[in-house]
C-alpha cells in the first residue's frame, strides 16, 4: 500500500514540478487583471469582428486564435480564460516535455520539465506576447508522444492536438513540420489523414491570408530586423543552441546577456552530446531522426536568418507568406524535443553511476535546478513584467459610445501600432483598442525597430495615414468617411498628440470618442468570403470530429483502440 | 566506500548549484546598462530594439 502511494508521488512529482515552474514563471500575470505585453493583448469581450473571422483589410496575424478567444471569453471573461490560457500552456509545456522522456528516471523528467519551461525560448516569447506560438510549441512534445506509435493507428488525441497547435501561422507551420516528421514512417493513408488534419486546422489563417487585400508579401527590412540576434557574449547561432537570440533585446532576461548565459549554453550542448554519445552507442530514443531533421529545421532557420538575413527578406519580398520567416528564432520551439531528450539520456547516464538512490535523488535535483540558476532574473514574469492590470473605466465607456456610433469602422488615435501607456506600468503594448471595441477598427500597421521603420501591408491603413495628413480638422474627417471611418477613438498619450478631425465628440476624458458620421467600408467580396466559409468549415470539421471520437470513446471506452484509423 | 562518496557528490552538486546560483544572479545584475528597456529612446514608438 505504501509502496502504490510512493509510486504515485513518485509519478505525480514532474507534473507537480511543472505547475511550480509555470507559476513562478507567471507571477504577477496570475493576479487580477490582464497581463499586456507587447503584442499580448486580452480584453474583457473579444468581440467576433471581420478582423477576427479573417476577412479584415490587415494580414491576418491572430487568426484564428483571436477567434477562438472571441467564443470562449463569453463563458470566462477575458481576464480568467488569459490565466487559464497561460498557465495551462506552460504546464502543458512541462509535462508534455516529461511524457516525452517517460521511460527514464524521475530525476531525467524533471531535468526535461525544467528545461521545456524555464528557457530563453519561452520567456522571451511570453513577454513578447506571443502565446498562441507557444501553445504550438507546449503541443510539440505530445504530438511526438502520441505519434510515435502511429503504425498501429492514428490516436484520436492528435486531433485536439493539432487544433490547438494551429492558433497562428508560426505555431501551425511548427505543428504541421513537427507531426509529418515524426509520422513518417505511417502508412499512407495515415499519413493522409493527418495531412487532411493539418490542412483542416490551418485552413483559416491560410484562406485568409490567401484572400487578403494586403500584400501578402512584406518589407525587407522586416528580415533585417527581425533575424536572429547575438546576446551578449553569445553571436546569434550560439545563443540559438539554447534556444535564445531573439531579435529584441529587451526582452532577452539579463542573465543572458552576461557570463551565465553563456555557460548555460555550453553547459546545454555538453550535455546534449554526453546523451547524443550514448544513443549512437545503442541507447533507444524513439523517432530520434525525426527529432534530430526538426532540430536542424529550427536551428538552422535561426542561422539563417542571422547569417543571410536578405535572402529571407527577398523570399518575403517576392515569396506571398514568405514573410513567415523573417522572425528566424521563432520557429526554435522545434529544436527543443531533441535537446530535452538527449540531455535526459545523459542525465540517466550519469546518475547510473551512483548506486544509492539517496545520491542520484540529490544529483538528479541539482541538475534540474541548474537552468534556474542560471536564469533567476526570469522568475516572477521576469521580474514583474508579466504583471496584470486592469483597464482605465474610460475604455468601457469608449466601448459603448463606439457601439453606439453611427455605421462604418473606428479609427484609433495616435496612429501608432504600439504604446506604453501609464496605466500598464509604462510596458510597451500593442494598440489595445481595435480589440476592446466591438467595432472593426483601423490601426497603424508600421512597426519601428532600432529606428528603421518596417513597411506595413495593410494597404487602408495607408489610406487612412494620407486622410490624417490633411491639412485641416475638416478636411481629415471627410478623407477618413471616405475611407469608410465612422468614429474616432483618440487616447492621450504626452508626447503623441493626436491630429484633431471635425465632428461631434460623444466621449471626453482619458478617450476621447468623436462620431464623423456614417461612412460605407468596402465589404469582403464574395469569393473571400466563400473562401473564408469553406476555411472555417474546415477547421470546424477537424474540431468536431476531435470532439465526436471523444464522445464516443468515452462511451465505448472498454475493448476500443484509441485511434481513428 | 559508499559512505564516503555521497557526502562528497553531495557537497560538489551543492558546489555546482551555488556556482550557477551566483553567476546567474551576479549576470543578471550586471548587464549592460544600453541594454535596459529603460534607456531606449522614443519608447512609446518602437516595437522594440534590436542587437548592434
Amino acid at each position: 500500500m505504501a509502496g502504490r502511494a510512493d509510486d504515485a508521488v513518485i509519478r505525480a512529482t514532474p507534473i507537480l514540478w511543472a505547475v511550480v515552474l509555470s507559476v513562478l514563471l507567471l507571477g504577477g500575470a496570475l493576479g487580477p487583471g490582464y497581463t499586456l505585453s507587447y503584442d499580448m493583448v486580452w480584453v474583457p469581450d473579444l468581440a467576433l469582428t471581420r478582423d477576427v473571422l479573417g476577412l479584415g483589410s490587415a494580414l491576418p496575424r491572430a487568426v484564428p486564435s483571436d477567434a477562438v478567444v472571441a467564443v470562449l471569453d463569453e463563458v470566462t471573461g477575458g481576464a480568467l480564460l488569459q490565466k487559464i490560457v497561460l498557465l495551462g500552456t506552460l504546464v502543458g509545456a512541462g509535462t508534455g516535455f516529461a511524457a516525452l522522456v517517460r521511460e527514464r528516471s524521475t530525476a531525467a523528467q524533471l531535468v526535461a520539465v525544467t528545461l521545456g519551461t524555464w528557457n530563453p525560448y519561452v520567456a522571451e516569447r511570453l513577454v513578447l506576447g506571443h502565446w498562441p506560438l507557444l501553445i504550438g510549441y507546449a503541443v510539440l512534445p505530445w504530438l511526438v508522444v502520441r505519434l510515435r506509435a502511429v503504425e498501429e493507428g492514428l490516436p484520436r488525441s492528435v486531433l485536439p492536438l493539432v487544433v490547438l497547435g494551429s492558433l497562428s501561422a508560426s505555431s501551425g507551420l511548427m505543428t504541421a513540420v513537427v507531426a509529418l516528421a515524426v509520422a513518417g514512417r505511417a502508412d499512407a493513408r495515415r499519413r493522409l489523414l493527418l495531412l487532411l488534419c493539418l490542412v483542416g486546422a490551418n485552413a483559416p489563417w491560410v484562406a485568409a491570408g490567401l484572400t487578403s487585400p494586403a500584400s501578402t508579401t512584406t518589407d525587407t527590412v522586416g528580415a533585417v530586423v527581425f533575424g536572429t540576434g547575438d546576446e551578449g557574449m553569445s553571436p546569434g547561432p550560439v545563443a540559438a543552441l539554447s534556444f535564445g537570440g531573439i531579435w529584441n533585446v529587451e526582452v532577452v532576461p539579463e542573465s543572458r546577456l552576461g557570463l551565465a548565459g553563456l555557460l548555460f549554453t555550453v553547459l546545454l550542448v555538453v550535455v546534449a552530446v554526453a546523451g547524443a554519445v550514448r544513443v549512437a552507442r545503442g541507447v533507444a530514443v524513439p523517432r530520434i531522426g525525426a527529432l534530430t531533421f526538426c532540430w536542424l529545421l529550427g536551428w538552422g532557420t535561426a542561422v539563417l536568418s542571422w547569417a543571410a538575413p536578405q535572402a529571407l527578406g527577398w523570399l518575403g519580398a517576392h515569396v506571398p507568406a514568405g514573410g513567415l520567416l523573417r522572425d528566424g528564432s521563432r520557429l526554435l520551439g522545434m529544436a527543443v524535443p531533441l535537446v530535452v531528450t538527449l540531455v535526459a539520456v545523459a542525465v540517466d547516464g550519469l546518475l547510473d553511476r551512483f548506486a544509492e538512490r539517496g545520491l542520484r535523488a540529490v544529483v538528479g535535483v541539482v541538475i534540474a535546478l541548474v537552468p534556474v540558476s542560471l536564469m533567476p532574473d526570469v522568475a516572477w514574469g521576469m521580474g514583474g513584467r508579466l504583471e496584470a492590470v486592469d483597464y482605465p473605466a474610460s475604455y468601457a465607456e469608449a466601448r459603448g459610445a463606439v457601439r453606439d456610433a453611427p455605421a462604418g469602422d473606428a479609427l484609433s488615435l495616435p496612429f501608432v501600432a504600439y504604446r506604453a501607456p501609464a496605466w500598464n506600468g509604462g510596458r510597451r503594448v500593442l494598440d489595445p483598442l481595435p480589440r476592446f471595441l466591438a467595432r472593426t477598427t483601423v490601426v497603424n500597421d508600421v512597426l519601428v525597430v532600432s529606428g528603421r521603420p518596417v513597411a506595413g501591408e495593410d494597404r487602408r491603413s495607408a489610406d487612412v495615414a494620407r486622410a490624417l495628413a490633411a491639412g485641416t480638422a475638416a478636411e481629415r474627417a471627410e478623407a477618413l468617411r471616405a475611407a469608410g471611418v465612422s468614429v474616432v477613438v483618440a487616447e492621450q498619450i504626452d508626447g503623441y498628440p493626436s491630429p484633431e478631425v471635425a465632428g461631434e465628440t460623444v466621449a471626453g476624458g482619458a478617450l476621447t470618442v468623436v462620431e464623423l458620421g456614417a461612412a460605407v467600408s468596402a465589404p469582403p467580396g464574395v469569393g473571400r468570403l466563400t473562401a473564408m466559409v469553406a476555411a472555417w468549415a474546415a477547421w470546424w470539421a477537424v474540431l468536431l470530429v476531435a470532439l465526436g471520437t471523444a464522445v464516443v470513446h468515452a462511451r465505448r471506452k472498454r475493448g476500443r483502440t484509441d485511434t481513428l484509423g | 566506500m559508499g559512505s564516503v562518496v555521497a557526502p562528497v557528490v553531495s557537497i560538489l552538486a551543492g558546489a555546482v548549484l551555488g556556482v550557477t546560483t551566483l553567476m546567474g544572479v551576479v549576470s543578471s545584475q550586471t548587464a549592460a546598462p544600453e541594454k535596459s528597456p529603460g534607456n531606449v529612446e522614443q519608447p512609446t514608438l518602437e516595437y522594440g530594439t534590436v542587437s548592434e
